[in-house]
């Protein structure tokens, strides 16, 4: 499914990312432990497609990045791969169903699978949102700075999940959020992505969440340049 | 399309630096159009102020200054064309139409034209348009005057007010030539031209009012004078009766020594009319004059038996008689103006003598055919008798007008700079809302947005404000002419036609839009090259 070998990621000549070899499977809810500076965010760029390994290779879904031209890692980005962000993942000036359906704006393909399913996009976004919880109809008429952060986070789990792309990419989604929102918070994600049989990467520094998971990997652990860079 | 509609959304969450932006860019847009317009709109008023004259002749000199002191009445102007030439010029086969111009007197600042009737029928602005009667009526009669229409709605004139004209130009203290006053017998509609500014009197009462001794008509040839009451502003009145009675005995006498011609005869009926008018008023000052106006009726009779009596009846007066006889209708009117506007005596003789002036100022010319125009032209500029010189107005315009490209081109460039710093505006704008941006450049980027795209956000984004700019400025600017045109036409005579924009105004627009894309591609390079290194990690 996922498949990096040999990666070699530098950045000013620094080294950043160096992993011999990472593979993640098909429906699998991955943990990866990664504290502030271990590279996790260049990783995160790194299997979207926005970063262009210097050595190495990743392959997704049997598609090899490195063959691909930067415009055609945008769309198989947008094709494949909903991300979640830590915070601040809503456009303000678009309302909470443009931003769900956003990537339908980049995706035909995603938006052909989302009408497959609900007569239109809007129809699958609330939809969705009442999957996640948020059934208020009073919510779709607000700005999305007037949602809670979990509410956003929600609207943001929404937005990756439209059109079930086959990777979720969360980078800590859960850390702006207290203990008892997080808790449910994960809970919802895990049952949507197993419904939709979708991969789910979920990246965090906080190590107490790992236990909601299958497998989880510790970041400084595969990244050679880390350790390098720490000794 | 979906980014246009982001970036058009991204806008509006911007409101106040968008709509800020919107009008920097609209109000440049609307003055880099107005002076535009404003310059076509000088020129073509410019080029508009005569048509339909082929030749105007004037002493030698530049043709510029011919121009400028005959068609705009700027400038000062010497009288050089002998009254002769013109005479002679008018009878040239070639020639269809020929009016005589004399300037040099003027009215609180307004222009005073002497001319003749034919002006009138002759003259045309704009697209051959002949000069309009508001209210009033042109009148042959020697102390009319046709007023213009700014000078009748500064001066706050009606038909009928007395104007007495001061002799030279401008408002410096000058002398009032007030022994003869005029009455104003039409006002004229507006023409945007020169004439608007000018008081128009005939050429007999502008000879009459620069006669000798300040238009005093007490010298006369081979008479005694009272040169002591003369010259002097505020006569006695007895002494000032007195002293014209004689003079118009005097003239009597005199005219009786030359040979009776017809014209002589005319003369007579005009002086026996004079005197019957004023009987039939039957005034104080009538009554004064009532020996003597009898008296030259009763002389009149003796010596010639003319039908003065008949034109007596007819209530007319001498004006009609050196003009055409189609205004015969008006003659009550105008009879009804002369009773309420007492003749001095000065005016009484100018009457008689009705001479023509010596020298004019300027001769309009129309040809029998315009192949006739250079020949005429270098026949002029060849004159034996005096040194003359006919300049083609339409051309002599055009020549005028390339004196102002200079001030054109200082304005251009002043506002081009204005849409200059319209754009730079935006362009700052555009640039502090970068930072902001970048989260959302993330954003976009994460649901598989392409730095292509983040790049035509940025751009999408300024040629919308630009055009958005563009649009709102013309639109401010047919506001403007539109509440502009009637103060500016009524206060200032400048007549503003509104029009579609020119395809010099489309082509300009076309590069202000242009420009504004131009501009964006500095944070669109900018956003592009943050995009790739951001990548999809939000920067705070």
């Amino acid at each position: 499914m996922i498949k990096l070998t040999n990666l070699t990621f530098a950045w000013h000549q620094q080294a950043i990312i160096e992993i011999e070899a990472l593979h993640i499977e098909k429906g699998q809810h991955l943990f990866i432990e990664g504290p502030s500076g271990s590279g996790k965010s260049t990783l995160l760029n790194l299997l979207g497609g926005v970063l262009t390994p210097q050595q190495g290779s990743i392959s997704i879904l049997g598609q090899s990045l490195q063959q691909l031209s930067s415009s055609q890692k945008d769309s198989f980005r947008s094709n494949h791969i909903g991300f979640i962000f830590q915070q601040f993942n809503l456009i303000p000036y678009l309302s909470v169903l443009d931003n769900i359906t956003l990537p339908c704006t980049f995706s035909a393909l995603r938006k052909a699978k989302v009408l497959k399913r609900s007569e239109s996009l809007n129809a699958e976004a609330i939809r969705l949102l009442a999957a996640l919880g948020l059934t208020d109809p009073a919510l779709l008429q607000r700005n999305v700075n007037q949602l809670s952060v979990g509410q956003q986070q929600r609207v943001a789990v929404a937005r990756a999940m439209l059109g079930s792309p086959e990777i979720i990419i969360a980078d800590e989604p859960t850390s702006a959020l207290d203990a008892n929102h997080r808790q449910a918070f994960i809970e919802i994600l895990f049952e949507e992505c197993k419904k939709e049989d979708i991969t789910l990467i979920f990246v965090s520094h906080d190590t107490s969440l790992k236990n909601h998971f299958d497998y989880h990997i510790s970041l400084p652990e595969i990244n050679k340049a880390n350790a390098n860079l720490v000794t | 399309m979906a980014i246009l509609s982001l970036a058009f959304k991204s806008l509006l969450n911007r409101k106040l630096t968008f709509f800020i932006t919107l009008f920097s860019i609209a109000i440049s847009v609307t003055l880099l159009l107005g002076v535009q317009t404003l310059k076509t709109e000088t020129n073509s008023s410019f080029m508009k102020s005569i048509s339909g004259t082929d030749l105007i002749i004037g002493s030698r000199g530049a043709s510029s200054q011919l121009l400028l002191s005959s068609v705009f009445h700027i400038g000062q102007s010497t009288n050089t064309i002998q009254y002769a030439t013109y005479q002679e010029i008018q009878k040239s086969p070639a020639v269809e139409w020929a009016v005589p111009i004399s300037l040099g007197d003027s009215h609180q600042g307004y222009t005073v034209m002497a001319t003749d009737l034919s002006f009138f029928d002759h003259f045309s602005y704009a697209n051959k348009q002949h000069l309009k009667v508001h209210s009033g009526k042109i009148d042959g009669d020697m102390f009319a005057v046709v007023i213009g229409a700014e000078v009748a709605n500064k001066l706050n004139y009606a038909i009928g007010d007395e104007v007495i004209v001061t002799h030279g130009g401008g408002e410096i203290e000058g002398h009032h030539h007030d022994n003869i006053p005029f009455y104003i017998s039409a006002i004229l509609s507006p023409s945007f031209t020169a004439i608007d500014q000018t008081l128009i009197i005939s050429l007999e009462a502008m000879a009459a009012m620069h006669t000798d001794n300040h238009g005093h008509f007490g010298v006369l040839p081979g008479e005694e004078t009272l040169a002591t009451d003369q010259g002097h502003e505020h006569h006695d009145e007895a002494t000032h009766q007195e002293h014209e009675h004689h003079d118009e005995v005097a003239h009597e006498e005199h005219e009786h020594h030359d040979e009776a011609t017809h014209e002589e005869h005319e003369h007579h009926d005009e002086a026996t009319h004079e005197g019957h008018e004023h009987h039939d008023e039957a005034t104080h000052e009538g009554h004064e004059h009532h020996d003597e106006a009898t008296h030259e009726g009763h002389e009149h009779h003796d010596e010639a038996t003319h039908e003065g009596h008949e034109h007596h009846d007819e209530a007319t007066h001498e004006g009609h008689e050196h003009h055409d006889e189609a205004t015969h209708e008006g003659h009550e009117h105008d009879d009804q103006i002369h009773s309420e506007h007492r003749e001095t005596q000065d005016q009484r003789v100018a009457r008689l003598l009705k001479i023509k002036p010596e020298k004019i100022n300027a001769i309009f010319v129309g040809l029998t055919s315009p192949q006739a125009i250079l020949g005429m032209q270098s026949y002029i500029n060849n004159y034996p008798k005096e040194p003359l010189s006919a300049i083609i107005p339409a051309v002599a315009l055009q020549e005028l007008w390339q004196f102002f490209s200079l001030a054109e081109i200082a304005l251009n460039i002043v506002t081009v700079f204005v849409v200059l710093v319209g754009l730079l505006g935006m362009l700052s704008i555009i640039l502090m809302s970068l930072n902001e941006r970048r989260r959302e450049m993330a954003i976009l980027r994460s649901v598989g947005a392409r730095p292509a795209h983040i790049f035509g956000l940025i751009i999408g984004e300024a040629g919308f404000v630009c055009f958005a700019g563009i649009v709102l400025g013309v639109a401010l600017l047919y506001l403007l002419l539109a509440v502009l045109q009637a103060p500016l036409a009524s206060y200032y005579g400048f007549y503003i036609d509104i029009n579609m924009l020119t395809s010099n105004d489309l082509l300009i627009l076309t590069v202000i839009q242009c420009s504004a894309l131009l501009i964006a591609l500095i944070p669109g390079w900018l956003i592009y090259k943050y995009s790739l290194s951001d990548g999809m990690s939000i920067k705070f």
